[in-house]
C-alpha cells in the first residue's frame, strides 16, 4: 500500500474470488464497500449502503450490467446511478438516487480500491501469481514479526527461507470486535507447480497461527 | 421412503436437498421440534432413541444420521454423487463426512444458541465454528489448485452437501462468512446446481432467475 501525498492503491481481493455477475464485501479504511463485478466482467466498488432503505449493496445480487439491492431492488450502474426501482417500472429514476463510487483497478491478479486520489498505478506484481487471501486476527507488525521480514513500501513481504517461497500483499488493518484483523494475499511464483501452491498455502496457514497466538498473548513488539 | 423433517434443521435440510439433486421422492412427515419437542417423545424415541432428526425409514431401514441418510439416497438414485473414483477420493469423502458433524455441534450449537435460546458457551461454538471454516476454507483451496471445485472431485458429491448447510447459516449463529473467498464461490457453485431448493435463510442465486418486468397495471 504505497502511500503517496494524494492517496493509495489497498489490494482488496483476489480477482479470480469475484467472478462476473458476483458482489463482496471488502474493506477499506473507510470501512465496508460493495465490490462488484457486471456480466461483460467489469469490475466496480460503491458504498456499501443502499440508499432506499439502508441494506447493505453486498448482500445483493449483480444481474446484467447492475448491483440490484437484495432488500426492494434498486438497481445500481457501475457509475453509481440508480438505474431501476422494480416498484415503479415506468419510472426513471432521478440522477439524485446514487451511491458513492470508488475508482478500482482489475491489475496483476489483484483488484485494488483507490483512498483518496492515488498519483500513479497501482504496485507491479510482475513474475507473481495470486493464491489466495485470507483474514489473520492480527496487526500487520505481528504479521511481520510472524514472517521474519518487514513488508516494503509496496506492503509486500517476500518470504523466502526453511524451502518457503511465498509473498504477502498485506490490505489495510481493521478494527474488529475481537482486535485487529488484517486481509492478507498470498502470491508464489508465477512458474511454480500445484504441489509447491499447496504447500504455500499450508505454509500461510501456519503463519497465521504464529501471528495470532503472538497478538493474543500480547507478544509483538 | 419416510423423512421425519423439520424446516428449519439444516440436517433435515441436507436430506431435502440431496433427495431434491438426486431426483428421489420423499414422503415428508413434519416435526413439531420448536417448541413441541416432539424428536424426544415416545413416537420419535422408538425409531430413534438418539432423539435426533432427520430419521429417514426405508421399509425396514432406519438411518438417524444424516452422512449415512445422503449416502443411501445417493447409492440408490444416483451414485455419481458419491466420491469412489479412486482410494483417495472415498477417503477425502469420508472425511469430510465426518468433518461436517464437527460443523454440526459448532456452528450448529451457535445457531441453536442464537435462535432457539438452548444453552451452551456462545464464544466457545463460535470459535469452534471459526476453526473449522478455516479448514474448509484451506481445503477447498487446495482442492482448486489440484483442479477441482468441490471437496472431493471436480463435481459436487454427498460431502459437499453434508457441509454446506450449516456453513452457508453460519451467520444465524453470529459468524461471518466474508473472510472466506473459496467458501464463498463454491456455495455459489451449490446453490447454482440444476434442482438446488431452498431452505429458510439459504436462497437461490437471484441473477440465475431472469428479471422480473412487472407492467405498470399490476403494480
Amino acid at each position: 500500500m504505497r502511500s503517496d501525498t494524494t492517496g493509495f492503491w489497498t489490494p482488496v481481493a483476489l480477482s479470480a474470488d469475484i467472478p462476473s455477475r458476483t458482489v463482496i464485501p471488502a474493506h477499506v479504511s473507510a470501512g465496508t464497500i460493495a465490490l462488484w463485478r457486471s456480466q461483460a466482467g467489469q469490475i466496480a466498488a460503491s458504498a456499501d449502503r443502499c440508499p432506499h432503505r439502508g441494506m447493505s449493496l453486498s448482500h445483493g445480487f449483480v444481474r446484467g450490467e447492475a448491483l440490484s439491492c437484495i432488500y426492494h431492488g434498486w438497481s445500481y450502474g457501475m457509475s453509481g446511478h440508480c438505474v431501476r426501482i422494480p416498484a415503479h417500472p415506468g419510472l426513471t429514476p432521478p440522477e439524485t438516487i446514487r451511491v458513492a463510487t470508488h475508482a478500482v483497478r482489475d491489475a496483476g491478479g489483484v483488484v485494488w480500491v483507490a483512498e483518496g486520489t492515488p498519483a500513479s498505478d497501482p504496485p507491479s506484481l510482475d513474475g507473481l501469481t495470486p493464491l489466495r487471501s485470507l483474514t489473520i486476527e492480527a496487526d500487520r507488525a505481528a504479521i511481520e514479526a510472524a514472517a521474519g521480514v518487514p513488508a516494503n513500501a509496496d506492503g509486500l513481504i517476500e518470504i523466502t527461507r526453511d524451502g518457503e517461497d511465498l509473498c504477502l500483499l498485506l490490505s489495510g488493518s481493521q478494527q474488529s470486535q475481537t482486535g485487529v484483523r488484517t486481509v492478507v494475499h498470498v502470491l508464489v511464483a508465477t512458474g511454480s507447480h500445484a504441489p509447491q501452491r499447496i504447500a504455500a498455502s499450508r505454509n500461510v496457514e501456519r503463519l497465521r497461527r504464529m501471528a495470532e497466538t503472538a497478538s493474543a498473548n500480547g507478544n509483538v513488539q | 421412503m419416510k423423512l421425519y423433517d423439520y424446516i428449519l434443521s439444516p440436517s433435515c435440510y441436507k436430506v431435502r436437498l440431496m433427495a431434491a439433486l438426486a431426483g428421489a421422492t420423499l414422503d415428508l412427515r413434519a416435526v413439531d421440534f420448536h417448541p413441541g419437542g416432539e424428536h424426544r417423545g415416545p413416537e420419535l424415541l422408538s425409531l430413534n432413541p438418539g432423539g435426533s432428526i432427520p430419521i429417514l425409514v426405508d421399509g425396514d431401514l432406519i438411518l438417524t444420521e444424516s452422512a449415512a441418510i445422503l449416502v443411501y439416497l445417493a447409492a440408490k438414485a444416483a451414485p455419481e454423487w458419491l466420491g469412489r473414483a479412486s482410494a483417495e477420493d472415498a477417503a477425502r469423502e469420508q472425511q469430510w463426512l465426518s468433518f461436517s458433524g464437527r460443523l454440526t455441534t459448532s456452528l450448529g450449537g451457535a445457531r441453536l444458541h442464537e435462535m432457539l435460546l438452548r444453552p451452551g458457551d456462545l464464544a466457545a461454538l463460535q470459535a469452534a465454528g471459526i476453526a473449522a471454516l478455516r479448514e474448509l476454507e484451506a481445503g477447498l483451496v487446495e482442492q482448486r489448485l489440484r483442479g477441482r471445485n468441490f471437496l472431493v472431485s471436480d463435481r459436487p458429491t454427498v460431502a459437499d452437501i453434508a457441509c454446506f448447510p450449516y456453513v452457508a447459516l453460519a451467520p444465524d449463529g453470529g459468524v461471518s462468512l466474508d473472510p472466506y473467498p473459496a467458501i464463498r464461490l463454491w456455495s455459489r457453485a451449490l446453490r447454482a446446481l440444476p434442482g438446488f431448493i431452498e431452505m429458510p435463510g439459504i436462497h437461490r442465486l437471484h441473477e440465475l432467475k431472469p428479471e422480473p418486468n412487472l407492467e405498470q397495471s399490476e403494480v
